[in-house]
């Protein structure tokens, strides 16, 4: 059973799916990270991003790349009215965490409600095909939907990295993320920095929900029960340290999906449940990598804020 | 005398006005609805279905009404919602019995069903399951009975056909780790090996699965020559999807959930040998089926949710109407026990879209089980198993 092949069919499928579960986590790990809002109407932004594409492409029959702009185009738009008319009025009232967690799990079944009415309950694609042609790699199947996947999370990956280092908005979220009251005393405008965190999640969902729903079938609360690995993810990979979702989701994925060789598969989901347990009991700030890693990634991380900010104490990839 | 006299004239006219009364009432009976219920999901994530397959049951009662109702008395139907959800189904089966005050009525759903067993038991108002097909139905005692085939009938028919008349000798079960796959798993395999076969993978996936790689290269590593799937409507086409790419090319079974023509849709070529069953007739084994999938598409402009489902809710009414007709007929009074005696004397009914009907006295009732497979891009009949 454990032949060479079988572990290289199982780690290349595995990478392969991770794709659209590191998006999830990464971008609530970014709002969680950025706007300190633990935030579970991501659900429904993932849901509205699924039923455009579909829309646009299965109901209307118009090409993918529509679908495609139609699910980032949604999906960024729901993020947008979220922050504007929901989190930024919670904060205006000085709503407590729960109070605006409640808030985004009755926005998440809301919209999984308001999908099953317009759309149904039966499951939906975004292509009516779901079957992708298979390459054969040595031994491995590797099918159409891998690499474009691959690509597509790691390009949107480097995107966000490129984003957040170099670019004064991406610079400012790191700054609003480690100190939203000091970054704002350096002439930060907060709001405007929370409603750009909400956008690239928006797109980074838009991108991950594509994926998905080119590949599965999607109902109005499947949603709600990805959410679980992203959150899984980033409280393993330590709340508010981005990256480490990322790296979590992949490594989760492949553990989930390995551990088939080795336990009975009817295990397989409650691992998940296992290490999520295990992480808030003996590790609540994260999985840390060794200290001289940490090191490396503080220095990728670092934030230059400027000349005005200089004096601003510099945010770490690791600190949530 | 006096007294004689006035007594006969008061005897008459109380005489004369009990006969009226005694016309009048006999008239009035004569329009008297005969009533039942209906309690199914008309809001909620389950409306879809519930809605379909309440409209089918409001063509049915209308099309006995106009063909002249029970002996010229007209039925009628009293629907109410349950949300699929048991406590809203408890509501409805009480209002239906306290305030409708009807002998039977109409639910489905599992749970639904399960709940609402214990209200009609203490009643003695017979509850008719038509949908639910947990196995667990037929132990809800004795006022209520399913006029559907419960969970074991297609899984053991499809089993045991493809050890004795497609000779596979070696079988892989791959299933949903929840209540349905896995007693339906249990039941494959059962089955399988008891018609002289062997279940060489026996595997679980969890219910949130998106990927199914692992659980397939162990079918793969086992080399059977015939695969069951045993997941839900959301699943299955994806771990087909998955299995044709690691490739797993032998044939592949699975029950009613996947035989609809999404799958073909979905799957391309890939659906090519998929067996799936059927519970009903479809339009290709009865005219009345064709025609009644026409006048879905004609009035409503589409098929229903559910199609087989709403065949068995459409003749559900045809059910009910020919007991009242039977209790009608012996002038019993329209009394749930009454009800169930007459139901349990009758036994079998000829039904309009679903072919006999046969209630057994445990409770389940038996239904012939069609093996549809998809070929050339179509799904066409192999086998009917009775």
């Amino acid at each position: 059973m454990l032949t060479f092949d079988t572990i290289a069919q199982v780690l290349w499928t595995s990478l392969a799916t991770s794709s659209y579960l590191v998006l999830f986590a990464v971008a609530f790990a970014l709002v969680l990270k950025v706007n300190q809002i633990f935030n579970f109407a991501q659900a429904a932004v993932m849901t509205i991003a699924f039923y455009s594409a579909h829309a646009v492409v299965s109901m209307a029959g118009q090409p993918g790349v529509l679908g495609f702009l139609a699910a980032l185009g949604s999906a960024m738009l729901a993020a947008a009215i979220l922050e504007i008319f929901g989190f930024r009025s919670l904060r205006r009232r000085r709503a407590s965490q729960m109070f605006v967690f409640i808030f985004t799990l009755i926005v998440s079944e809301l919209v999984a409600y308001l999908a099953m009415l317009i759309f149904g309950t039966w499951p939906t694609t975004i292509f009516p095909s779901l079957f992708w042609p298979v390459s054969l790699v040595g031994n491995v199947a590797v099918s159409a939907w891998d690499v474009p996947a691959l690509g597509a999370m790691l390009g949107s990956l480097a995107l966000l990295f490129v984003f957040l280092r170099y670019s004064q908005p991406g610079r400012f979220m790191i700054a609003v993320a480690d100190n939203p009251d000091l970054a704002e005393l350096y002439g930060i405008e907060k709001n405007r920095i929370y409603l750009y965190a909400m956008l690239i999640a928006g797109l980074l969902i838009g991108v991950g929900m594509f994926l998905y729903g080119s590949r599965a079938q999607v109902q109005a609360t499947t949603s709600i029960e990805l959410m679980l690995f992203a959150i899984a993810a980033t409280i393993i990979g330590g709340i508010g340290n981005v990256w480490g979702a990322a790296l979590t989701a992949i490594v989760l994925g492949v553990v989930q999906n390995g551990s088939v060789l080795f336990i009975p598969s009817e295990w397989q989901g409650f691992l998940l449940y296992v290490f999520l347990f295990l992480a808030i009991v003996f590790f609540p700030n994260g999985v840390k990598l060794p200290e001289r890693k940490r090191g490396l990634a503080r220095k990728v991380a670092s934030v230059d804020l400027g000349e005005g900010a200089a004096a601003a104490k510099p945010a770490t990839a690791g600190e949530g | 005398m006096k007294q004689t006299r006035s007594f006969t004239r008061r005897s008459a006219l109380l005489a004369g006005t009990a006969a009226l009364a005694l016309v009048g009432a006999s008239s009035a009976q004569a329009q008297e609805a005969l009533r039942f219920g209906m309690a199914m999901p008309l809001s909620g994530g389950q409306a879809t279905y519930g809605q379909d397959q309440v409209k089918a049951a409001e063509w049915a009662v209308a099309e006995i009404n106009q063909k002249g109702g029970v002996n010229g008395k007209k039925l009628e139907m009293i629907v109410l919602d349950t949300r699929a959800d048991p406590q809203a189904g408890i509501q409805a089966a009480n209002r239906l019995i306290s305030v409708e005050k009807v002998p039977a009525f109409v639910s489905a759903w599992s749970a639904v069903v399960k709940a609402i067993a214990p209200v009609a038991n203490d009643n003695k108002v017979v509850q008719l399951s038509v949908g639910a097909n947990s196995a667990d139905i037929a132990k809800l005692g004795d006022y209520t009975y399913t006029t559907f085939p419960l969970a074991d009938v297609d899984i053991t028919a499809v089993a045991r056909y493809a050890a004795t008349q497609m000779g596979k000798k070696k079988a892989a079960v791959i299933y949903i780790n929840n209540e349905t796959g896995t007693v339906a798993a249990q039941i494959y395999r059962d089955v399988f090996t008891k018609a002289g076969g062997q279940v060489v993978a026996y595997e679980a996936y969890d219910p949130k699965a998106s990927d199914w790689t692992g659980p397939l290269l162990k079918v793969r590593a086992a080399q059977p020559d015939m695969i069951h799937i045993q997941g839900l409507v959301a699943d299955t086409p994806q771990v087909i999807a998955q299995m044709r790419q690691l490739g797993l090319t032998q044939p592949v079974s699975s029950y009613s959930a996947v035989y609809n023509p999404k799958l073909i849709e979905q799957l391309g070529k890939a659906a090519e040998g998929v067996i799936a069953t059927s519970l009903a007739p479809g339009v290709t084994d009865s005219p009345a089926v064709a025609a009644y999938v026409e006048r879905w598409k004609k009035e409503v402009g589409r098929e229903p949710n559910g199609l087989p489902y709403t065949q068995y809710l459409y003749d559900a009414p045809y059910i009910v109407a020919a007991v009242y007709k039977s209790m009608d007929d012996k002038k019993l009074p329209m009394t749930g026990e009454n009800f169930r005696k007459e139901m349990l004397a009758m036994r079998s009914f000829d039904l309009p879209l679903t072919g006999k009907l046969t209630i057994n006295d445990d409770h389940t009732v038996n239904k012939p089980v069609y093996l549809m497979e998809v070929k050339d891009g179509k799904w066409t009949q192999k086998a009917v198993v009775n």
